[in-house]
């Protein structure tokens, strides 16, 4: 009916894509250049602690695959459909949160659907953030994983040309199935979105766990024996549905790792194959959220508004109540502020629905312990296996959920700044709530997985105090997605951190017990180098283990705090 | 230019604008007065696109805000109740970044972004990054944003929050000036002195219905007519009579 202002004009799909580009570009060459000008120790930090993480990673995925060669077990297309099915359901679902908070609570998105911008390139703009925040993990963990593989096969340069482009194929698919289904349930649920996405979080966790269960429970077999491999192995045949794209990364990665020699070339085009596959499927599932973004986004945002609830259930204003012991009495302020947190943990979906899922998994991986069967030296490598395990998704835990916790109190911090009460209560308050959080539900788990499951609760401790610690020194105030706190600077820091506590814990305990056992079995004779182990494997050999395990994880845990109560005092909002 | 034809919006069962009929022409500036709650922040939103009414339609100059949003925003600048900018970019930055949204070809945008930093004396802080700006120089460089292409229909959510004395005579001369050259304004306000300074017409809203529609003057003979002391004790008084007699649910909250 009319033009517009004679200077505007709608801009194609190409310049749009660009601009959106250039915008992400500028905000990240800032975010870097801010860092490298006032953070330099703590870039070097992190750079220096995520290298010693992964060079980890990649001693112990070597030494595994080197085994499992040794034992003529031919484990790895299992390991890597099994690894990869997993990590997918785990993307599908991170990522679904991500772009739920970026397309629909954002201010950024708010401000883009004013703007002249298609729907599906504010979708797009947005959603390649919540790819690269679940993504980043992917690497992190998966490179050191397949690397090894690589050194152990002897694969050619080829293989760790192609490590990255399938990596990065492989994880837009279930990244953008998240992001998917976070539109669809938003315009079609919009008042069931929470139920649907805490549904989702717990059927992926029961589905996993049941998976592991079901794969674990050997009867019969003593556990980490070759006939046990061969059954577990047997049961997880499941994960290799050729329509799956962790099929498609495994063979593809696989025929890659195996080109030697004249067949080289052959197989390296089979492996491209794969890649191509992964990259069709990648950019078809990318079309079709366009498709859908161009349909739902604007809609869902709407309806999503309609749907904000303003009065709370009677169940939870019972719990609320419950909580504040009816206000009878005047409460410690330690206890008033973890009330609020409770509280805000409480009504924030994405937080809990994830805490949800972690709880079922670890519950499912305690109750499969009670179906192990071990005998002879092995059994205590595999009580410090789990102890390893459960370390580990403690560290990922402590990450997520407690890292974040100053850095959300965002731009609400003047709130408690005017408050009459102590910083170093707030951060009291923070570590109360973490380590109830942590402690509770492994000391629960701990309980019920047997004798088996060795995992001292003070490691949940350590974990919780250090994560406090490290998220007060470095908060990240602006920020208000949790996910996106954890996956950033600090939250890598933590990350890195709490799994070097649990592998200097796990070694320092484990080798001494382990070769005092050897000893004890005659198995361990002789001299040099094994004349030391000897040595080490006393009992005082294994006091001294666990002694050095205990001042670590003090140092572990008083550092951070230190670090943290020193930095929230001097906090300027 | 403006035309919201029956109009209704709810949160769930609780109605937030309803039956609302209004046409603002070219050259006019609205502005939509009421008490928390009363609806006027939906009312913009709608208008700019980001709720789709429950019944009736929005046009801005003729395009429909949900059948054809592209269309209507090229017309619309907008700013925000809460300034909302990208914290890693600088002002200039994110100046440059609306008006190549807007498609503008550079020679024009680089003058349209230099006019609009020496309107809204932006210059001594345009190239650090917005995460070092206070609340009053994010409102100003918000509303350079918003005019940066400019847009034939101005929507002001709260215009004045954060604004010193000197930046709101800024905004208030530029809207005069924008106006008289044809630029239509719809601007929300709690500031009964603000619209009545500028105003051509206000409108008055209560739990989502539109009480009073007219001119100042018209407000005036109302106020005369009604023995009130001024027009602040009319709008007082047409609130609160109508808060006691109206809406069974009113709107908690001012969405």
């Amino acid at each position: 009916m009319s033009d517009p202002s004679p200077r505007c004009r709608p801009l194609d799909e190409a310049a749009e894509a660009r601009l959106f580009w250039r915008l992400r570009f500028l905000s990240a060459w800032a975010t870097l250049r801010g860092m490298l000008r006032t953070a330099r120790l703590r870039l070097a930090l992190v750079a220096l602690l995520s290298a010693i993480f992964w060079a980890t990673l990649f001693a112990l995925f070597r030494e595994a695959f080197a085994f499992l060669d040794s034992a003529q077990l031919v484990v790895a297309p299992l390991l890597f459909n099994s690894f990869f099915s997993t990590l997918m359901l785990m993307v599908v679902f991170s990522t679904g949160i991500l772009a739920y908070a970026g397309l629909y609570t954002s201010r950024e998105a708010r401000l883009l659907l004013t703007l002249p911008a298609r729907p599906e390139a504010v979708f797009t703009h947005i959603f390649r953030e919540a790819l690269w925040f679940a993504g980043w993990g992917f690497i992190l963990l998966g490179s050191p994983l397949l690397a090894a593989f690589g050194q152990v096969r002897g694969a050619g340069p080829a293989y760790y040309l192609l490590l990255l482009p399938f990596m990065v194929s492989f994880i837009a698919i279930p990244a953008t199935i998240g992001a998917m289904l976070a539109l669809l349930i938003v315009a079609w649920l919009p008042r069931y979105r929470l139920q649907a996405t805490a549904g989702a979080a717990v059927a992926i966790a029961a589905g996993l766990g049941w998976l592991a269960w079901s794969a674990l429970a050997t009867p019969g077999a003593d556990s980490l024996t070759v006939p046990w491999f061969e059954q577990v192995l047997a049961r997880l045949e499941v994960s290799q549905q050729r329509l799956l794209p962790s099929w498609w990364l495994s063979s593809g990665l696989l025929e890659a790792a195996a080109a030697h020699g004249p067949g080289a070339p052959a197989t390296l085009a089979e492996s491209a194959r794969f890649l191509a596959v992964l990259v069709a499927n990648a950019l078809a599932l990318s079309v079709a959220a366009a498709a859908l973004a161009r349909r739902l986004y604007r809609t869902g945002y709407s309806r999503l508004s309609a749907e904000i609830p303003t009065k709370r259930p009677p169940r939870a204003r019972r719990l609320d109540t419950l909580l504040a012991g009816r206000g009878e009495r005047a409460a410690a302020p330690v206890w008033l502020l973890l009330l609020k947190d409770i509280r805000l943990f409480r009504r924030d979906v994405t937080q809990w629905s994830q805490l949800a899922a972690f709880v079922v998994l670890l519950g499912f991986y305690c109750l499969s312990m009670r179906a192990f069967h071990y005998s002879g030296s092995y059994a205590p490598v595999v009580g410090f296996l789990n102890l390893s395990a459960i370390g580990l998704v403690l560290s990922t835990f402590t990450t997520k959920f407690v890292f974040p916790l100053v850095s959300l109190e965002g731009r609400r911090f003047w709130i408690l700044g005017l408050l009459p009460v102590r910083r170093d209560e707030i951060l009291w308050s923070k570590f109360v709530l973490a380590a109830a959080g942590t402690v509770v539900p492994c000391v629960a788990l701990v309980l019920t997985s047997d004798a088996m499951l060795r995992l001292p609760a003070w490691v949940a401790g350590v974990h919780a105090e250090a994560a406090v610690g490290l998220g007060a020194w470095m908060p990240n105030l602006r920020e208000s997605s949790a996910a996106k706190i954890a996956a950033g600077f600090g939250g890598t820091l933590a990350l890195v951190l709490g799994a070097l506590l649990v592998v200097v814990v796990v070694l320092a305990t484990a080798v001494p017990t382990q070769l005092a056992i050897l000893a004890s079995h005659g198995q361990l004779a002789g001299g040099g180098w094994v004349g030391i182990l000897q040595r080490l494997g006393t009992w005082p050999g294994v006091a001294a283990g666990v002694t050095v395990a205990v001042a670590v994880s003090a140092a572990a845990a008083a550092i951070p705090m230190a670090l943290g109560f020193d930095a929230f005092r001097r906090l300027e909002p | 230019m403006i035309e919201f034809s029956a109009v209704s919006r709810s949160y769930g069962r609780k109605p937030a604008v309803a039956d609302l009929d209004l046409t603002i022409p070219a050259g006019e500036l609205f502005a939509l007065l009421g008490p928390n709650g009363a609806g006027k922040t939906t009312t913009i939103r709608m208008l700019v696109g980001l709720l789709a009414p429950s019944r009736g339609s929005i046009r801005v100059r003729g395009h429909d805000v949900v059948a054809d949003p592209r269309a209507a925003h090229l017309h619309l600048g907008y700013v925000p109740d809460e300034p909302t900018l990208y914290e890693k970019l600088t002002g200039r930055e994110f100046l440059w970044f609306i008006a190549d949204m807007f498609g503008m070809p550079r020679s024009a945008a680089a003058a349209a972004i230099e006019a609009q930093i020496a309107t809204f004396e932006l210059g001594a802080f345009v190239d650090d990054l917005a995460e070092s700006y206070s609340l009053g120089m994010r409102q100003r460089l918000v509303f350079a944003a918003a005019l940066v292409h400019d847009p034939a229909v101005l929507v002001l959510d709260e215009p004045m929050v954060g604004l010193d004395p000197r930046s709101m005579r800024i905004v208030k001369d530029m809207l005069r000036q924008r106006v008289g050259r044809g630029m239509t304004v719809f601007m929300s306000t709690h500031l009964l002195a603000l619209a009545e300074e500028l105003a051509d017409r206000l409108g008055i809203m209560v739990h989502g219905r539109l009480r009073f529609l007219g001119t100042v003057a018209d407000l005036r003979r109302q106020v005369a007519g009604s023995g009130a002391a001024g027009l602040e004790q009319l709008y007082l008084e047409l609130t609160d009579q109508v808060g006691a007699a109206g809406d069974p649910h009113p709107a908690e909250t001012d969405r």
